[in-house]
């Protein structure tokens, strides 16, 4: 929010100039008079919060030059100070908001046309010592472009704050903040912090610069960065291998950051531990912008030890008036709709530290009402206020000067009347011993019903109203409408036709408060006569007002579900691991023990214990009746794109082997449950295939429910993807926009080729940097970590293996020899639709082949496909899996696999082996996964039918005896998600407010992401190719 | 294996020829008699162990130990499933080749309103998806023009011809018009706001309105003689006036085929619903109304996030039970061989199989207006049949030997069985 248009410095130096003899500086020369105004300032009689949990009735604060000076518990004013009086009044500490972007220049904004319409910048201007990066900005200190800016300040002084951590909000390493008063002072005198947290976010902002173009890619420029950094403290004015090391200001700046610490930007609960992760390895600490969706994954929050900032922005209802509205209308946000602003109670429960900020509010008055929704969820007031003061003032690092009411602290506070956390309101906000007045301290209340006497004639007043005071004069039955009312802080004008003493006519009033009850009037007549009376309240009235007010009821009872993971067919937990007796079953073992008619299997410990015919039940073994039934491993994909967020290629530079799917798994998509329904237990998320060498791979079981983290198998070795053909060199691009190299398959080659080599050059100066004498290298500058090479060199080192994107006889070879000049083996080509033309030559190298069962056509280079390929391979001895590379195909596996027997010929065996254990080779976690093999993990799937017959339905699915999918929870898990559905738009048509609050709210529905889905998650531009893009 | 390659052999001249080679089947010259198959007649239940006789391109006779007539050839068919040959809706067979090289792309027509151009104009017989498309039983395609809202016309063609006219069946049944979308979206590409979304809608809705109302306005002119010129759009939809074309609605959205029911009801017109991926939350509605449905989603994903996994799979269930005249499309091209496995699929998920049959096979010949020729073995229909070892619906069953299409034996050879027959001989 609050876009601070910087005003120009011609109006800033205008609004100094006003109170000019307040606030010169010490280092200006004074033009005319000194000012030598007194600021000793006592304010007595008030409640003073301390500190949250800490209130000092009756005291009198004593502030001098700008600071506190003591706290007079005995309520004594001192000799010589100025005094106000602030009875029934409480001060709290002034309001601290950690995340601002207030007094410091904002980012110009970028015009950008669609994704094809410029062409691609792969390098970014080098100036003033930047990084190489154009969303680097960590040189920047923002203490040196700040300047005050009493109109962008108004913003956070009328909701209660005095001081900011501010800096420009624009790209993923922003700067180095600076914390600031909200005085109206030249800015040398609001400096809290001159070098607070480096800000940053996950977003490249203005940046030009292709790279990063999705959220992985992002992670790995931090990841980079950092490691830069580090490099940079012990390389700079050294001599590298060509050349003395470059002046870099950006990596200089974040040499301290372990210190300095970030505050960082998510957009989500997923994105926030994303971040933990990346963070944790350089022993950063970080602060995080919070999303209010941290309630729907608390226990992870919690353990990442972190302090969040929390915007409140809470999201305005979807619009379900419609009588078709529910045709539009997820689940998953209108639960979040109503449990977002509990978000704050629900981490102050598990006792996670937060601040509040303004941030993202669209109107910076929707605070208050927010904070309020937030206190009416549960959260407690001395938590909100411990938001407001003492947690920001730790993350602004200025706890040693703002954020309590405590001697040598800055006379930074708010004076309210009533309870801010319910109802009150602010009446002054104190900046640095400055009151900056927002409503008079003593207002008169008219409200009210209001006696008096004139003319010897018993009169009413019925009045009503703060601003505008509205209302009619009652006189026995008659009642006559008073008008033109007009007001200020003590006195009540207003004209009504009545008749006083005989009489008749425009009558004009006055009424002034004289205490809490009593009113003095003049009412002047038509003949000028005078009237005075008094009148005094009706106390009992005001008093139901009163309470109505506080009436505002905890809104904690949620119609909602909370699960795992919070959007429809979530679960309530992980389940539970069971030991099983399945019987009678026909087991597809998927090993050499072939297809068993009438077996048992037995399942211990999460593991296949025994597999065999008419075995006996052990004590406390749950029974499974699989009579009629086929029971097959659990379904492996190689090559799928679900449960990835942002972006499946960093559709950037040709060569991106340091981005990671793993850093970007997400847990909450649905297409992890659909394809549990169709049997597949575990899937190789790979990047997509935009560049020669894309990104690392990772495999999943796919445990819904759980967090990223809990789906990763850990077990499975490293793996990356490489791509081939008409995707990498850009076919589909116009001729104008192709400058990245390479644009043939000639060029594939070349190029990764080159970063092969350019990788063992790197280990070769490793190496020789690691025999230096210390004396050497005190001259030498160590070689730069590179994520991006160290990656190539684990392939080299047969640590991590290649699964490749590829379609065509000529590059399939191509790949195989150059493998072969680097001494490795390539583990699996996927797609590799010619792979039958080249089975002989992939089966001596010993490569694999995954593959589609009978996709062709869709581009040229998938002409010569056939659905005969897996056979063909499998005859010449390629080990040969089916893959989906589709959301879909992934729910169906198994009919794929029966392709081969439709047109080959393939044994049903062989065919179910090619979607279970095969692929569990190729990605090298054959000894734990792929058949039911006594002692492998107990992962797999009990269908109604044949299991590659499309007459097959998936009953159930296990893994690691763990019942993820069940047909008949399924049943209620729909029949659940209707009701809660309804009663929750029942709650928002009920709520007279649901349609206020933030538009963009929600989680946005991801893409189905295809191998070639290309575009820049933060320009969001998008290129979503037709149906068959693969 | 062996056996399939035998049949194949059978059935085609040689397998390492070109693909241009594959030769439309000859003109039927004698009779043919299939003796001892299991048929699947559509209409009349599933036949065991019967016979069946093709004469001059018809169906002359079923039954058990039919008499073999003089200088019939007969093919012992024991065991095996025939079927009649299965027709395609909603395809763009031989207008797209190869989907990312625009060249070989002739299935979208620029701009909106586009009734007057014809699915068979540029049908290419020789498209080397065609021939993989019939190994799977296929014989018959409807070729629909795509686009923006009124797409054009679609024709019906057998997928055995020298041109489109040999291949005809039917042409230019009727006009096609994709639905204006409904709703508002919250996926993070769509930039507009709910409210700008919904106006975009109604602007969408009404300009196919008012191209109604132009058409119907030229249809009244024209019979009363008032026509000053002529004008080959409105031209191009005159049978929906009076009578002689039908229209084919694609919706999918509830909202969508609500909006269609009543247009359509206000010009009078025949159609047939096509995609109709939320017709199970209005089956009764449809059902009642007698709404022709032909389901494209038999593999579908969910259209909407919190519906249940196998919604689109159990859909062709839900119409049948409610009593919709319904038929099962894949839409597509290459893919549309996996028609027959789709609706296998709706039968795993609650389908009657003859129910499933027929969704392929008579119901698509009823609703393009043909059934008098194709889509069930009937005496007097023509003798187009499939011959599969196994069941056609099911991939571990479906192995087509033979297709008759109006007599005329089919090549089943196809591009990927002459790169496999190729390929199988590289040392």
């Amino acid at each position: 929010m609050i876009s601070s248009n910087r005003l120009s410095k011609l109006a800033v130096a205008m609004c100094a100039a006003l109170p000019a003899l307040v606030s010169a500086s010490q280092t200006t020369t004074v033009q005319g008079l000194h000012d030598n105004s007194s600021s000793y300032v006592a304010l007595q009689n008030a409640t003073i919060v301390t500190e949250p949990g800490t209130t000092i009735e009756n005291a009198t604060l004593v502030i001098r030059n700008g600071k506190i000076e003591r706290i007079n518990t005995n309520n004594r004013a001192p000799e010589g100070a100025r005094v106000v009086d602030l009875s029934g009044h409480t001060v709290y500490p002034g309001f601290i908001d950690a995340y601002s972007n207030y007094g410091v220049p904002q980012p110009e904004k970028q015009q950008r046309g669609p994704w094809f319409s410029t062409r691609p910048e792969y390098n970014n201007k080098r100036e003033g010592g930047n990084a190489a990066n154009d969303a680097i900005h960590a040189q920047v200190q923002w203490v040196d472009n700040a300047a005050s800016d009493s109109k962008s300040a108004q913003d956070y002084i009328q909701q209660g704050f005095t001081a900011v951590q501010s800096a420009r909000l624009d790209g993923i390493f922003q700067g180095q903040a600076v914390t600031l008063s909200l005085a109206d002072k030249i800015v040398n005198n609001v400096v809290y912090q001159a070098q607070a947290r480096h800000f940053g976010s996950f977003d490249k902002g203005t940046s030009q610069q292709q790279y990063p173009n999705s959220l992985m890619g992002s992670i790995a420029l931090i990841r980079q960065t950092l490691s830069d950094a580090n490099w940079y403290e012990q390389a700079y004015g050294k001599d590298a291998y060509n050349g003395p090391v470059e002046y870099n200001a950006a990596l200089a700046e974040l040499g301290p950051v372990e210190q300095e610490g970030f505050v960082f930007t998510v957009s989500d609960d997923k994105s926030l531990l994303r971040a933990h992760t990346v963070f944790s390895e350089f022993d950063v600490p970080v602060t995080y912008v919070g999303s209010n969706f941290e309630y729907a994954r608390l226990d992870a929050i919690k353990a990442t030890n972190s302090t969040l900032i929390l915007p409140l922005n809470f999201p305005a209802a979807p619009d379900v008036s419609g009588v078709n509205d529910h045709l539009d209308v997820e689940l998953a946000d209108l639960r979040h709709w109503e449990r977002a602003p509990g978000n704050a109670a629900a981490l102050s429960a598990a006792d996670i530290d937060f601040s509040f900020t303004l941030h993202q509010l669209k109107k910076a008055d929707e605070f208050w009402p927010n904070l309020r929704k937030a206190v009416q969820h549960g959260l407690s007031k001395d938590r909100a206020l411990a938001a407001l003061t003492t947690v920001p003032a730790r993350i602004a690092g200025v706890a040693d000067k703002a954020g309590k009411i405590a001697p040598g602290y800055m006379a930074d506070f708010v004076v309210a009347e009533g309870d801010l956390f319910t109802s009150g309101t602010i009446k002054s906000v104190w900046l640095q011993g400055e009151e900056k007045e927002l409503a008079p301290l003593r207002k008169a209340d008219f409200n009210g019903s209001i006696a008096a006497t004139i003319a010897n004639q018993a009169v009413t007043f019925e009045l009503k109203g703060d601003d505008k005071v509205g209302g009619e004069l009652v006189i026995g039955d008659t009642r006559s409408k008073l008008r033109s009312s007009r007001r200020d802080e003590s006195k009540l004008s207003f004209v009504v036709d009545t008749e006083f003493a005989g009489v008749a006519g425009t009558w004009r009033m006055q009424l002034e408060q004289t205490a809490e009850q009593n009113y003095a009037g003049v009412a002047v007549g038509p003949d000028g006569r005078e009237l005075t009376f008094s009148g005094s309240r009706d106390t009992a009235e005001q008093m139901t007002a009163e309470s109505e007010k506080s009436a505002d009821q905890a809104h904690t009872d949620y119609v909602s579900r909370l699960t795992y993971p919070n959007v429809a067919y979530g679960l309530d937990g992980l389940p539970e691991r069971q030991n099983l007796h399945i019987k009678n079953a026909t087991v597809w073992t998927a090993d050499e023990q072939g297809i068993l008619e009438q077996a048992d299997i037995l399942v211990r410990d999460g593991q296949f214990y025994r597999v065999g015919k008419d075995l006996r039940t052990p004590s406390g073994y749950t029974v499974i009746d699989a009579t009629g039934m086929h029971v097959t491993p659990g379904i492996i994909d190689e090559h799928s794109h679900i449960a990835i967020d942002r972006g499946v290629n960093e559709a950037s530079e040709a060569i991106t082997s340091e981005v990671r799917i793993g850093d970007v798994v997400n847990p909450d998509d649905i297409h992890i449950y659909r394809s549990l329904a169709g049997g597949t237990t575990m899937a190789q998320l790979l990047h997509g295939s935009a560049n020669p060498i894309g990104g690392q791979a990772q495999v999943i079981k796919l445990r819904w429910g759980a967090t990223a983290d809990q789906m990763k198998f850990d077990a499975a070795p490293p793996s990356i993807k490489f791509a081939l053909g008409e995707n990498v060199k850009q076919s589909r691009y116009p001729s104008w926009l192709s400058t990245r190299y390479p644009q043939t398959r000639m060029g594939v080659e070349t190029l990764m080729r080159d970063g092969f080599t350019a990788a063992l050059d790197y280990r070769e100066r490793m190496q020789a940097y690691e025999k230096l004498s210390r004396s050497e290298r005190a001259k030498t500058a160590p070689p730069r970590p590179d994520y991006r090479l160290q990656t190539l060199l684990e392939i080299l080192d047969r640590e991590r293996f290649v699964h490749a994107h590829s379609y065509v006889q000529s590059e399939i070879l191509m790949l195989l020899r150059l493998a072969e000049d680097f001494n490795f083996t390539l583990t699996t080509f996927t797609h590799i639709l010619e792979g039958y033309k080249v089975a002989s030559e992939m089966a001596k190298h010993g490569a694999g082949g995954s593959s589609f069962a009978d996709w062709w056509a869709y581009k040229f280079e998938v002409y010569d496909a056939i659905p005969q390929n897996a056979c063909l391979m499998s005859e010449k001895g390629v080990l040969t899996s089916i893959n989906s590379d589709s959301n879909d195909l992934q729910r169906r596996l198994n009919t794929e696999a029966a392709k081969s027997v439709t047109y080959c010929g393939m044994s049903e065996h062989e065919a179910l082996k090619m979607v279970t254990l095969n692929p569990a080779k190729q990605l090298k976690v054959d000894q734990y996964v792929g058949s039911i093999t006594e002692g492998k993990h107990a992962d797999f799937v009990i269908w109604n039918n044949h299991p590659l017959s499309s007459y097959a339905r998936v009953e159930q699915t296990w893994i690691n005896a763990r019942n993820f999918f069940d047909r008949e929870r399924d049943q209620v898990l729909r029949a659940e998600l209707q009701d809660e559905k309804q009663a929750l738009m029942q709650k928002v048509l009920a709520d007279p407010a649901a349609s206020n609050g933030a538009e963009n709210g929600y989680k946005r529905e991801q893409p189905s992401w295809h191998c070639d889905t290309e575009h820049d998650t933060w320009l969001q531009t998008f290129t979503a190719h037709s149906h068959g893009g693969h | 294996m062996k056996k399939l390659m035998t049949a194949v052999a059978a059935a085609s001249l040689t397998l390492s020829a070109a693909a241009h080679d594959i030769v439309p089947g000859e003109p039927q010259q004698q009779p043919i008699l299939l003796q001892g198959g299991t048929l699947y007649t559509i209409t009349n239940g599933i036949k065991q162990d019967t016979d069946l006789l093709l004469v001059d391109g018809k169906i002359s006779a079923m039954g058990k130990n039919l008499a073999t007539p003089e200088g019939a050839q007969v093919i012992d068919v024991t065991g095996k499933h025939l079927y009649p040959g299965v027709i395609a809706m909603d395809t763009t067979l031989g207008l797209k080749e190869i989907e990312a090289v625009r060249a070989t792309e002739d299935s979208d027509e620029t701009g909106a309103v586009t009734p007057e151009v014809s699915g068979h104009v540029a049908y290419n017989p020789d498209s080397e998806v065609i021939p993989t498309i019939r190994y799977n039983g296929i014989s018959h395609a409807q070729i629909v023009p795509q686009g923006e809202l009124i797409t054009g016309r679609s024709s019906l063609l057998q997928l055995d011809g020298w041109t489109y006219e040999d291949a005809g069946e039917r042409l230019d049944i009727g006009v096609h018009v994709n639905w204006p979308r409904v709703g508002v979206s919250n996926s993070w590409w769509e930039t507009r706001s709910p409210e700008e979304q919904r106006k975009a809608n109604a602007e969408a809705r009404k300009n196919l309105k008012r191209a109604f109302i132009e058409a119907k306005a030229y249809y009244d002119a024209k019979q009363a003689g008032e026509l000053k010129g002529t004008d080959l759009r409105w031209e191009a939809m005159l049978g929906l006036f009076d009578g002689s074309g039908m229209l084919f609605v694609h919706a999918d959205d509830q909202r969508q085929i609500q909006e269609a029911m009543e247009l359509t009801k206000e010009f009078g017109f025949d159609w047939v619903l096509m995609g109709a991926r939320d017709a199970w939350r209005m089956a009764d509605e449809l059902a009642a109304a007698e709404i022709r449905v032909v389901y494209g989603a038999p593999f579908g994903l969910p259209t909407r996030h919190d519906e249940a996994f196998d919604q689109a799979f159990s859909t062709p269930a839900t119409l049948a039970q409610a009593g919709v005249d319904f038929a099962i499309s894949y839409p597509g091209y290459w893919d549309v061989r996996n028609l027959a496995f789709a609706a296998g699929n709706a039968v795993a998920y609650g389908l009657d199989k003859e129910a499933a049959l027929r969704a392929i096979t008579l119901t698509p010949a009823e609703f393009m207006g043909v059934a008098d020729r194709v889509g069930s073995l009937d005496v007097g229909k023509q003798a187009t049949v499939v011959i599969s070892d196994g069941d056609l619906l099911d991939p571990i069953g479906q192995k087509v030997d033979m297709l008759f299409i109006e007599g005329r034996l089919v090549d089943l050879n196809n591009r990927h069985l002459q790169l496999y027959n190729k390929y199988q001989q590289k040392p």
